[in-house]
């Protein structure tokens, strides 16, 4: 066994270097003890917890940060150590965002596991690192030129009952890991059963040992909407051959928009158009002859609106624009608004309209899709929105919003109701549709495919597909109204394209 | 592999406190510890390595 040289004593500087390693021999001792200890004897011994591979980790972290400080008591502040520690709260900080942000937006009181004075255990591992990291801060500007020695130091009580503190709390783990992991080449599981003495009750697998495709993101990686990948062919619809609606009318906008159009809305009321582009709110005569009055929304204040995907017309005049993710700013026209109280709000155009409120549409079955159309049903008082299918998800899911609260109050996948005569092409699902303008009249979604050209007729009431019809000629449709029997459509390129409305079915 | 890592501290944590002059074979076993729960975690969660929330 090596020599041990002797803590000096007597003089202020020993005093100084004293309290370095009795505040640091307590914080080994709280590391150890609180956390790790109520972790293996409370949760695994006598409450079952066992933990999930993730925990193992993050467990193991808070362990070899208390091993970090053994070698400062022993050995002194070295710098190695130091580098350790650190990167290993700096590890474990990341190890807890990345547990906790797998449930932290979970509805209230949901998570993985045992609860702790109201959060779960992988919240107070994020806590535990990010107060190590405080500590190790505070415990640094103590460290002066005499803890730096080349030898070890003699352990004194505190500091040796700190080391066979951690040899039994590491012992008491090692048996819980044998239990609920197993020897190599076993290890930790993702949804592990409950902790044993028992070994007719352990459970070792070589699950997270199968092969898996990498990702940084996983399910969120989720790519924006792009409408160049969509196919506009009218044969190619998952419906098979539908009946054609006639056009009328094709031509092109003719408006001096900021954009590319995003989508189109009509108001009977004031026989009136909405238009968007992705920042930009335009109201047009009931021709689309003449921009009346428009903003340019400031989409990154304070709520991100993104790019404008969706626009309606809502109750008393106020209209609503919805981003592609489901952000929404609710406007109301006003031709004496106060430009210099607008600055906040809008880039251009300040004195047209006032700013209602703006905020996010949260929905369940649609998180991980993006929308691209917005629609308003005043007989529910409702905002409508059909998600568009991206490389993660492929799935038609419309969503309701009431108009009171701005919440949501109703989400579904539309089937096809039998009597519609409609039948999917083999291999086909509705989910292969494009969902780029929604339009509401008479109880009927209106739902407008930019994949196909396909015009789906949706019953609000059933959530049923009762109709659809298919649109020769569309390329890029980004937006679709009802003005009495007529479809107005717009497209990214500008155009517009009016069909004749399909009778109510 | 959980239980072998810790096995790794627990003798890591001997050698520190009941033969110091083993300091650099000490200092060893805990970076391969370290290293091991790293490589560990990453495993667990290689198909998604970032939380998993919006950025």
């Amino acid at each position: 066994m090596a020599p041990t040289s002797t803590v000096h004593q007597g003089n202020p500087s020993s005093v100084q270097h004293g309290v370095l390693f009795t505040v640091l021999t307590l914080a080994i001792l709280f590391l150890t003890l609180v956390p790790v200890g109520t972790a293996v004897f409370w949760l695994g011994f006598v409450r079952g917890d066992s933990p999930c591979v993730m925990c193992w980790e993050q467990r193991m972290g808070m362990i070899l940060i208390s091993l970090t400080g053994l070698f400062v008591l022993r050995f002194g502040p070295r710098p190695k150590y130091i580098g350790m520690a650190i990167l290993i709260a700096g590890w474990g900080i990341f190890m807890g965002m990345r547990h906790a942000g797998m449930h932290g937006a979970r509805d209230i009181g949901q998570g993985f596991s045992l609860e702790i004075l109201g959060a779960h255990t992988y919240t107070w591992a994020l806590i535990t690192y990010w107060a190590c990291v405080l500590v190790m801060g505070a415990l640094l500007l103590l460290v002066r030129d005499e803890h730096l020695q080349p030898g070890p130091r003699t352990l004194r009580g505190l500091e040796r009952f700190a080391g066979a503190a951690f040899l039994v709390v590491v012992g008491a783990n090692i048996v819980q890991a044998f239990a609920s992991t197993g020897p190599p080449p076993f290890m930790g599981q993702s949804d592990p059963i409950r902790f044993s003495f028992n070994p007719r009750y352990w459970h070792w697998s070589l699950e997270e040992w199968k092969p898996v495709t990498l990702g940084l993101r996983g399910r969120w990686a989720v790519d924006k909407p792009d409408l160049a990948t969509v196919v506009s062919d009218s044969t190619g619809g998952p419906l098979g051959t539908l009946p054609v609606l006639a056009v009328t009318e094709r031509r092109p906008l003719g408006l001096a928009l900021d954009g590319s159009p995003t989508d189109i809305a009509y108001d009977a009321a004031t026989d009136q158009f909405l238009l968007t582009t992705a920042t930009g709110v335009y109201l047009t005569d009931g021709v689309l002859g003449r921009i009346q009055r428009h903003a340019i929304i400031d989409a990154g204040y304070s709520v991100d609106i993104g790019r404008v995907a969706g626009v309606a017309f809502l109750d008393s005049g106020a209209v609503i624009a919805v981003g592609e993710n489901k952000s929404y700013v609710v406007l109301r026209p006003n031709g004496h608004a106060n430009a210099d109280s607008n600055f906040r709000y809008f880039l251009a155009s300040r004195d047209q309209f006032d700013e209602v409120t703006r905020g996010r549409f949260g929905t369940a079955r649609a998180r991980l899709l993006y929308i691209m159309s917005a629609a308003y049903d005043p007989a529910s008082n409702s905002v409508v929105t059909v998600t568009f299918p991206n490389n993660k998800v492929k799935r038609l899911i419309v969503s309701r919003f009431s108009r009171r609260d701005l919440l949501l109050s109703e989400e579904y996948v539309p089937t096809i109701a039998p009597s519609s005569g409609l039948v999917l092409a083999p291999k086909r699902t509705l989910d292969d549709l494009a969902i780029t303008g929604a339009a509401v009249a008479d109880g009927q979604l209106l739902a407008l495919s930019a994949a196909g050209g396909t015009l789906l007729t949706i019953d609000l009431t059933t959530r049923q597909v009762v109709a659809a019809h298919t649109i020769p000629g569309l390329t890029r449709p980004v937006g679709i109204a009802i003005k009495g029997g007529a479809l107005y459509i717009v497209d990214d390129a500008g155009g517009l394209t009016v069909v004749a409305r399909p009778p109510r079915m | 592999m959980e239980f072998l890592n810790l096995v790794l501290i627990f003798v890591t944590a001997f050698l520190v406190l009941r033969a110091p002059g083993r300091e650099r074979l000490a200092f060893r076993l805990l970076v391969i510890s370290t290293i091991l729960m790293v490589f560990l975690f990453t495993m667990a969660t290689r198909t998604g390595l970032l939380p998993g929330v919006n950025y």
